[in-house]
């Protein structure tokens, strides 16, 4: 039996949830399947299954280009009866973002972690931002609730995560209390950033806009160690990419 | 009996009330209206004039048309609605606990049974109905938001009915859309048949009202629409219908401005001795 490798892909925030009109994070996970109408299915629950978003989620991820499919928890009624089959046959699950103490709830309720725990480890490409991004690591910071707090993901990377971690944010200061108090290390991402896993190896950053940067944090002694990471723009040297779209901000802005 | 306990600081003797709806909606339909006219009063029994009351519309995944709609209907009416949307607290963070002990009657919407209660897990929020409940905040809602509340319901979270434990605050167990749902219906005798705890049945638009310790009262807003005790009796499992109070829908919305009106006009008159 051939050995797949297993990959995930974690936006710090980007693609068509928050960068309409930039499709460079998007079609670098695309990319990744090697398959030329990749089979992708969306996985909305951190928004309670937003109708907007998943309408949103089948325009990005038109029909010439891929075939879409999502997974509404909350309509079962309407979906795939067999939820592992229908996860296990993709090349690429993409969680969006929102609340990732409800995903996660969510998830557990219906098998959910379980079943994409076996889709990484047989080949399926994870990704997501935001809370799609969060719920793949050991720990996280959510700041969506408010004040951020500490959370337990599904821990198939064995690291912390932080999210939309721009410069003089609050996520960030937390991030960095957190690991003076004994958060494990981890990797942060921007807004625009992507962290792509190889097993539980981070392979590179990548990134839809030329100044978005991912970072890799340990703690020495009650010190915080930040790293700014190599990144790779995704796009044309010299082509600046459209700025994002406020109002596209509304479904994943935090997580 | 109006303890009108306002925010919370509840006598200890609070009598504990739960709502149990089979399924309806927000329509001006004359018996959604009923409903939510006994919902106002159950409120107003405890908050007085304008009482609090909030949707957890968490069984939806907080769509905006479950809270639309909630909104039409209480909007109007002499109450302060408002609603905890637990995917939406990212863009209106909000102190949970203090919010839903500040209620006088807490609404919960319909959707997904298994959702509901996994979110409600990971977000804490079961506890804080419990002390709600024993506060006296009236707990309210349909479909899975009146199942919730029992031991054991009959869900279709997943597509097919199937049994699904609740919170247990009430015991004994719940089946809801009773008369539109014959494979519900089914799968329910089938599973107190097999052991699931005794329990109701509920069509649409009928209820049971728990008010302190012993059986509930069954409501009907709609004619025909009843309430059952199921019962498994020597591996007979029986239902028997319930007798049940009417409640009658008030006067939609436009027609009690036009009442007002003429009542006002006849105060006037009165006033002016141009009648008796």
């Amino acid at each position: 039996m051939k050995t797949v490798p297993r990959q995930i892909v974690a936006f710090g925030g980007g693609g068509f949830s928050m960068e309409s009109g930039n499709p460079l994070l998007d079609d670098y996970v695309l990319g990744l399947t090697g398959a030329e109408r990749p089979r992708v299915c969306f996985l909305p629950s951190a928004s309670g299954d937003a109708d907007h978003y998943i309408v949103r989620f089948y325009r990005a991820f038109s029909a010439h280009r891929c075939e879409a499919s999502h997974i509404s928890l909350f309509r079962r009624e309407q979906g795939p009866e067999d939820l592992r089959r229908h996860l296990l046959s993709q090349d690429l699950i993409y969680v969006g973002g929102g609340s990732v103490v409800s995903l996660l709830g969510v998830w557990r309720a219906h098998g959910i972690d379980e079943i994409l725990r076996e889709a990484w480890e047989s080949g399926v490409i994870l990704c997501g931002l935001s809370a799609g991004s969060l719920c793949w690591f050991a720990e996280a910071v959510t700041g969506f609730h408010g004040a951020p707090r500490r959370l337990e993901g599904l821990g198939l990377l064995p690291f912390s995560n932080c999210v939309h971690y721009e410069p003089g944010s609050k996520r960030r200061e937390s991030y960095h209390r957190f690991l003076r108090e004994g958060m494990r290390a981890g990797y942060a991402a921007e807004d625009g950033a992507a962290l792509h896993f190889t097993g539980t190896e981070l392979s590179r950053v990548v990134a839809s806009r030329p100044e978005a940067r991912g970072y890799r944090l340990d703690v020495a002694g009650q010190r915080v160690v930040e790293m700014r990471i190599a990144t790779t723009f995704l796009g044309e040297r010299g082509v600046v990419p459209a700025a994002p779209v406020p109002e596209a901000l509304s479904t994943a802005v935090a997580a | 009996m109006g303890m009108a306990a306002g925010n919370g600081a509840a006598p200890a003797t609070a009598v504990r009330r739960i709502l149990a709806l089979g399924g309806h909606d927000f329509t001006s339909r004359p018996p959604d209206r009923a409903v939510c006219e006994l919902l106002l009063r159950l409120a107003a029994e405890r908050g007085g004039e304008r009482p609090k009351i909030c949707i957890l519309p968490t069984a939806s995944g907080d769509t905006s048309e479950q809270i639309g709609r909630f909104y039409a209907a209480f909007g109007e009416r002499p109450c302060e609605p408002s609603d905890v949307s637990l995917f939406r607290l990212g863009r209106r963070p909000m102190a949970l606990r203090d919010h839903l002990l500040a209620q006088d009657l807490i609404y919960v919407g319909g959707g997904s049974l298994v959702n509901l209660l996994a979110v409600w897990e990971a977000h804490d929020i079961a506890s804080i109905l419990a002390l709600a409940w024993r506060r006296g905040i009236v707990l309210a809602g349909q479909s899975a938001g009146a199942m919730c509340w029992f031991e054991a319901g009959i869900t279709k979270s997943s597509g097919r009915p199937l049994a699904a434990a609740g919170l247990g605050m009430l015991g004994g167990s719940l089946c809801v859309h009773y008369n539109n749902e014959p494979e519900r219906r089914a799968a329910y005798l089938a599973a107190v048949g097999d052991g699931m705890p005794d329990g109701y049945g509920l069509d649409d638009y009928a209820g049971l009202l728990w008010e302190g310790e012993g059986a509930p009262t069954a409501v009907t807003a709609r004619r025909g629409a009843r309430a059952y005790r199921v019962c498994n009796r020597d591996e007979q499992v029986s239902e028997s219908p319930l007798p049940a109070r009417f409640l009658p829908a008030p006067a939609p919305a436009a027609l009690r401005e036009d009442i007002a009106e003429f009542r006002r006009i006849k105060t006037m008159r009165k006033r002016a001795g141009w009648l008796g």
